[in-house]
């Protein structure tokens, strides 16, 4: 499947995410002829083991980082990562209900990407909004750039990062108060191959999650 | 088809492949004397005058007269036999027993009609021969010669031993090389008066599809390429998916073959060449079995669908541009050399293997946006016209020229340099 780059918004210190920035990092994308097409989403979810006696610690076999992503190019699937073992699964969205019936693990909070996709060509864009489903101050901008024709991670690295020369001179133009960030995930810890499949994208999404979650603190 | 009733069947099928045989020697004989006349032609264009190449002529076509002769009674005497009529073609069983067969290794071996393999091998021998009594009949010399440098191929050991002995006699300049395939290789980088002769070599090594494609094994070995009729193309196109490659390859390859050597060589009509990760070309031929490509298309390595074919067009932007140019580059290829179309087409598209990770070579970047499509794209030209005075030095000069150090250019780098 055609590679992805996910990139997220790192706004500069003291300064914070708005609809400003949004509506502009859109018409960057129109500016350089970018076409808008439908809305996209994705999907992010925690898991906490569900114990039936509530302890202090939770047993060693329970995972504390269990990660959940949808997304909308997989409609019927629900991709899990545990980052701190590297481990990433591709699972049926059934899952959730075996869960649920199994008590072992449940979503304790989720958040949601979405916004409009844009093609270029070859190239297409989806600029999102981060909105949390609960009261956490976490906010954010994503971005993923997908080039369509080939899937080899290795062959499009060079093409993806002159786009992304392309891109950041386009939005360095607007100044505004921050940039897009690019965090190149080692595929290979989890087991992954140079051929590009919607687990590389779950994984990217759980890095973004990170990188969002440390800004939220500070 | 009746034979003598006296003899045995062992002892006709015995006779049948001594002729065959026989047949196989003069058709390698006629070949090496096709080649004493082109050299003697050769010769004669040269412009110091000498009588060398009349006598020559002389001695060759009172021998080629004979094989000819001698060939006519074979082909006849087979006729006679039975052995080339279609009741026998149609591989049914002759003389009580299954046709006799030929060893890959060129021995004649009777009585080996277990053996699976060179009994396709066989087959194909007599089939030979007995196209060969179709072409003896129409008396054209032109067709004769043609067809005997054609029609046995590299596999025919014999042919190939004495054409290699024979161009070491004629050739002596050009060293001891083993076979004919690496002497061509090798011959590349002279760049003196035996140009013209590495040229006559080079031409007459891709004179069909198995040389082209062994060619091309060897001077891009991470391209694949495979052939197919167009019915199996059209069946591979369509379950081509957007799905791993690795697990549609292994189920495919039964429908087409690298490297034809098997009877349906002259059913080929597609041909695939696929970079890794890079494109997939689809060249069709045209007529089946030829190498004249008529139409070449390019797509995604992960595309799939009916409508990938040679004049179909990928849904990418990338590759539609390419097959667009790649229109041009076929034209030319054509117009420049008989039958190196398809060998000149088919190294140039190797050429695209940098597709992705070549900066062109005017602007320095990779990506680049393109005025009239407002699309940023790769540099998707690659050069195929050589510049040069005259038609020899070009092909000289295509012949030296390795996949890498050609240039490439953006679509409005190009315009400059056209």
């Amino acid at each position: 499947m055609p590679i992805k780059w996910l990139l997220h918004w790192q706004p500069n210190a003291g300064t914070t995410v708005n609809t400003q920035i949004h509506t502009e990092i859109t018409q960057c994308a129109e500016s350089i002829n970018g076409v808008k097409g439908g809305r996209w989403k994705a999907t992010f979810s925690y898991y906490r083991p569900i114990q039936r006696v509530q302890t202090m610690v939770l047993p060693p076999e329970c995972s504390r980082d269990l990660m959940g992503i949808s997304l909308q190019e997989q409609p019927n699937k629900l991709y899990f990562v545990i980052r701190s073992q590297r481990i990433v699964l591709e699972a049926d969205s059934m899952i959730q209900m075996i869960m649920d019936k199994l008590q072992s693990y449940r979503a304790r909070g989720s958040v949601t990407f979405e916004g409009y996709q844009y093609q270029l060509g070859d190239f297409q864009l989806r600029v999102g909004k981060v909105i949390p489903n609960s009261q956490d101050n976490l906010r954010g901008i994503v971005l993923e750039v997908e080039y369509l024709p080939i899937s080899s991670l290795d062959k499009s690295r060079q093409i993806m990062e002159e786009f992304l020369d392309v891109w950041q001179e386009t939005v360095s133009k607007r100044s505004l108060p921050g940039h897009f960030m690019h965090i190149d995930p080692n595929f290979v810890e989890y087991g992954l191959s140079d051929h590009y499949t919607s687990q590389h994208t779950a994984i990217q999404y759980v890095v973004v999650m990170g990188q969002l979650l440390v800004a939220a603190k500070n | 088809m009746e034979s003598s009733p006296t003899e045995a069947p062992p002892k006709q099928v015995a006779v049948a492949m001594d002729r065959l045989s026989n047949a196989a020697r003069l058709i390698a004989d006629i070949r090496i004397g096709a080649d004493r006349i082109l050299e003697a032609l050769f010769i004669a264009a040269q412009p110091h005058p000498c009588n060398k190449p009349l006598h020559m002529l002389i001695k060759e076509e009172s021998s080629m007269r004979q094989r000819f002769q001698d060939l006519r009674t074979l082909g006849k005497q087979l006729e006679d036999s039975g052995v080339l009529n279609s009741s026998l073609r149609s591989r049914s069983k002759s003389w009580g027993l299954h046709m006799p067969l030929v060893c890959p290794d060129g021995a004649v071996v009777a009585y080996a009609w277990k053996r699976q393999l060179a009994g396709q091998a066989g087959a194909s021998a007599v089939d030979r021969t007995g196209r060969w009594v179709e072409v003896e009949k129409r008396h054209d010399l032109k067709a004769k010669i043609t067809f005997c440098l054609r029609i046995w191929q590299v596999p025919d050991r014999l042919a190939l031993k004495a054409f290699t002995d024979q161009k070491r006699r004629y050739f002596p300049d050009l060293g001891d090389e083993p076979s004919s395939e690496e002497s061509g290789v090798s011959k590349k980088h002279r760049g003196d008066q035996s140009s013209v002769v590495v040229k006559r070599d080079d031409l007459s090594e891709v004179k069909t599809l198995s040389d082209v494609l062994v060619r091309l094994e060897k001077e891009a070995p991470n391209v694949r390429i495979s052939t197919y009729q167009r019915l199996d193309w059209l069946k591979r196109a369509s379950s081509l998916s957007s799905s791993n490659e690795n697990l549609t390859e292994p189920n495919l390859n039964k429908l087409g073959t690298v490297l034809t050597g098997n009877m349906a060589k002259d059913q080929v009509a597609v041909v695939e060449l696929l970079i890794p990760s890079v494109l997939r070309a689809v060249i069709s031929l045209h007529p089946a079995g030829s190498i004249n490509p008529d139409a070449v298309s390019f797509f995604s390595p992960d595309e799939g669908g009916s409508y990938m074919h040679a004049r179909g067009f990928s849904v990418h932007n990338v590759y539609k541009h390419i097959t667009e140019f790649a229109a041009k580059a076929l034209q030319y290829f054509l117009s420049t050399e008989v039958d190196m179309g398809l060998y000149l087409l088919l190294r140039w598209i190797c050429s695209y293997q940098t597709l992705f990770t070549k900066l062109c070579s005017k602007c320095n970047r990779l990506l680049s946006m393109d005025k009239t499509s407002t699309l940023l794209l790769p540099p998707v030209h690659r050069p195929f016209r050589y510049s040069s005075d005259t038609k020899t030095s070009s092909v000289q000069s295509t012949n030296t020229q390795s996949v890498d150090l050609t240039t490439a250019f953006h679509i409005v780098c190009s315009l400059d340099e056209a």
